[in-house]
């Protein structure tokens, strides 16, 4: 059996074995067969197993980034305490109660987006058209930096509003993206097939450009607008990473957006980052589709090898038991036949004794009928379950053969050769 | 042999004016796609603009009063707003009540985790140390297509008991499938909007003491759309009782709430593509129907290889649309 296919999913459930799929034209409940209940009740094991790996994932991600977070961040209270207590012994006339109430209200002020540190009389708003621009397309892909968030009420309703007729529509997009770039990367795949001349194996070719599409859209959405960004921006190579992924996985935290700091952009800034946003959902889409079909073949793969080990031991064990059942029943004949066949030579006897010895023993002829199917199909299952050598002596040797007494299982019917 | 050229030709015939009828198809969507956020842009900045001025020049004079009466220079007072500003932005409050409850106990790393793995990523508390940063790249590539894996299977578990029931009763009592799935599906968005952004939304504005009643709901909506702004972020007053039961209790909701979001996106997919919507729109089909496909091997074979449509990399983009990340596709790792 080829390697099923990694890449294409429809390619590994041709290989998989009987599958259970469930007829679904008509939306009514079709009676249900054995096996849809046998499927579900097995999807249910998986998803409860599943889900029980999400909550240990979690519980271990929760335990790393409090040990990773929490020095971090009582350094930083540390440090912010002593400037406070700095600033408040510094500046004396100041008391620590109308400090905290500008903290409070400066703090605010920051969550509606205006930033009070630096002056105030730059122009540039965060509701002008470009940025506004910037935030819906950060609420449709649901990424969401907040950074920028509406803070009236009207403002907040029409953003639900918004929201819910404009994240189906985007969704749409990017499946229409996704699916040239699907096309064209298939269409390439297939150009390069045609040329290859080499004798590899399509499994290995689609590994092969799969990988090199990794990488080439790794190096063009993820280390490309990294690099740019780091120059941009000013961030570190670290932190420009670490925006391309939170971004691109619409994760969103807003901590680092490109565009958001007070730097003179150019004009084209904003609209080529969103564009790159649009393109690069699309690839993440795609690569984390991949991730998925990948941890479902591992999973479907797992449970089918764990299927096949029982279906051998079961077919295994039915063999065991069958052919006890069979030997047992030929034993039986045997000592019956025998038990036959001594009294009808001891009539003889005693008739020839008493009669005359002129009448001949004939030999019985050696009959065979044999259902080859049965045989066949009797010889692979002795060989699977390994009892071959048990049952040869009984089935095949010229010495022995075993009545079979009822033709309508087909069993193996051979009359005894004496010898 | 000469129909089945023929069969071929046609068929190359109806894939390539397919083909140009999507690429018009998706050019119509981007374009509409602009419109649509400009309209966006421009309505958002008129709602929002004027406040926003307002709220600049009550800062200033803020600044300007404190200055007056007391003996702090500009400069000095730039410094230090900068500095609580830089520290705020972690998380990390300068006000004298919050010393006690850090951002990072147990409970409140593992909501970050879940904002992190469900792609709602709030931002009101993020990694400060370089390691966590690394750290967080690689949770969250491994983490979010896991957890897409997870809903995605149980909604397929629950759509026995939750649509195809239901709808199944319903068309016993005579109704035609059409009709039968549309009632079925306002039903059902009416019961989930009851449940899971109406009443969460009454208990949060009730324990969240600064909250309003719309407060809470465009907290809900945006936190089930994985929008997640952050600007609202429940458990974060300072001195909130049983801190770490509200966090869980938040994370069940989230989960839960993302899941039921999913399942009505999916009885909306599969009751669009029984009214042919998806036909129409050429949008990639409820995967039900091509496990139908996947029954015909032999047949399906030769086209495959051909057609350059292949590893569906990105189908299920459309089934995705709402939920989480809006990665449409590896929101739907509908396969399974």
């Amino acid at each position: 059996m080829a390697a099923p296919d990694l890449l294409d999913p429809k390619s590994a459930t041709h290989n998989t074995k009987p599958r259970l799929s469930f007829s679904t034209k008509p939306i009514t409940l079709n009676p249900r067969e054995e096996s849809e209940v046998v499927a579900t009740v097995m999807k249910w094991k998986t998803v409860s197993a599943i889900f029980l790996l999400v909550v240990l994932y979690l519980v271990m991600g929760a335990a790393v980034f409090r040990s990773l977070e929490q020095p971090h961040e009582s350094a930083q209270r540390l440090a912010i305490l002593s400037q406070k207590l700095e600033f408040l012994s510094r500046h004396s006339c100041v008391n620590q109660s109308q400090l905290e109430e500008l903290v409070k209200q400066v703090v605010s002020a920051i969550r509606s987006g205006v930033n009070p540190a630096g002056t105030l009389n730059n122009h540039s708003s965060l509701w002008d058209l470009s940025s506004a621009f910037f935030f819906a397309g950060t609420v449709i892909t649901t990424i969401g930096f907040g950074n920028i968030s509406p803070h009236t009420e009207g403002g907040r309703i029409f953003c639900i509003v918004y929201a819910l007729l404009g994240i189906p529509l985007f969704g749409f997009l990017l499946a229409g993206v996704g699916d040239q770039l699907g096309t064209i990367f298939g269409k390439g795949i297939a150009r390069v097939e045609m040329f290859v001349q080499w004798d590899i194996s399509q499994t290995k070719i689609r590994v092969i450009s799969t990988l090199l599409f990794v990488l080439f859209g790794c190096l063009l959405f993820v280390a490309l607008p990294a690099a740019i960004f780091k120059h941009i921006e000013g961030w570190s190579a670290l932190e420009s990473l670490y925006f391309v992924v939170i971004t691109l996985t619409t994760i969103g935290f807003g901590d680092f957006v490109a565009g958001g700091s007070d730097i003179e952009y150019l004009d084209y800034y904003k609209p080529v980052v969103w564009f790159w946003i649009l393109v690069g959902l699309a690839y993440f889409a795609a690569i984390l589709s991949m991730i998925g079909d990948w941890l479902r073949v591992i999973s479907k793969r797992t449970k089918e090898e764990v299927g096949e080990i029982r279906a051998h031991a079961a077919e295994w064990t039915a063999n065991v038991s069958a052919e006890f059942k069979e030997t047992r029943r030929r034993v039986s004949v045997e000592i019956y036949d025998k038990f036959q066949r001594a009294a009808s030579i001891k009539r003889k006897l005693s008739s020839e004794l008493g009669l005359s010895p002129a009448s001949e023993l004939t030999l019985p002829k050696k009959t065979v009928s044999v259902n080859f199917n049965e045989e066949q199909e009797r010889e692979r299952g002795e060989k699977e379950a390994g009892l071959h050598g048990l049952t040869t002596p009984l089935a095949k040797n010229g010495g022995l053969f075993l009545n079979g007494l009822d033709p309508e299982r087909g069993d193996i019917s051979i009359i005894e050769h004496l010898k | 042999m000469v129909s089945r050229s023929a069969d071929v030709r046609k068929r190359v015939k109806g894939d390539m004016h397919s083909v140009s009828r999507s690429w018009l198809l998706l050019t119509g969507f981007i374009l509409f796609y602009v419109i649509y956020l400009l309209l966006g842009a421009l309505v958002f900045s008129s709602i929002e603009r004027p406040v926003e001025d307002r709220l600049k020049s009550d800062m200033e004079a803020l600044k300007q009063g404190f200055l007056n009466q007391s003996c702090v220079n500009a400069t000095a007072l730039e410094q230090f707003l900068r500095k609580v500003l830089t520290a705020n932005k972690y998380g990390v409050s300068v006000l004298r009540n919050s010393s006690t409850s850090s951002n990072w106990d147990l409970a409140s790393s593992m909501f970050f985790a879940n904002t992190l793995v469900t792609t709602v990523g709030y931002g009101h508390n993020t990694p400060l140390s370089d390691a966590g940063k690394a750290f967080s790249i690689l949770y969250a590539l491994i983490g979010v297509p896991f957890t897409m894996l997870v809903l995605t299977a149980c909604v397929q578990r629950l759509m026995y008991p939750l649509v195809y029931a239901p709808v199944g009763v319903l068309q016993r009592t005579g109704m035609d499938p059409r009709p039968a799935t549309a009632v079925h599906f306002t039903l059902l968005m009416v019961l989930v909007m009851l449940c899971f952004f109406v009443a969460p939304a009454a208990v949060f504005s009730a324990v969240e003491v600064s909250w309003s009643f719309l407060d809470a709901i465009y907290f809900c909506f945006i936190s089930l759309c994985t929008i997640g702004l952050g600007d609202y972020v429940p458990g974060e007053q300072p001195g909130q009782k049983y801190r770490p039961v509200y966090k869980v209790a938040i994370m069940v909701y989230l989960f839960v709430g993302l899941m039921m979001m999913y399942l009505l996106l999916r009885t909306f997919h599969r009751m669009a593509d029984l009214h042919g919507l998806t036909n129409f729109l050429q949008l990639p089909h409820c995967e039900e129907a091509e496990l139908d496909d996947d029954r015909e091997p032999i047949i399906e074979d030769e086209p495959e290889r051909q057609s350059p449509a292949s590893p569906r990399l990105t189908e299920e983009g459309a089934t995705k649309p709402l939920e989480p990340g809006s990665q449409p596709s590896y929101n739907t790792i509908n396969k399974g």
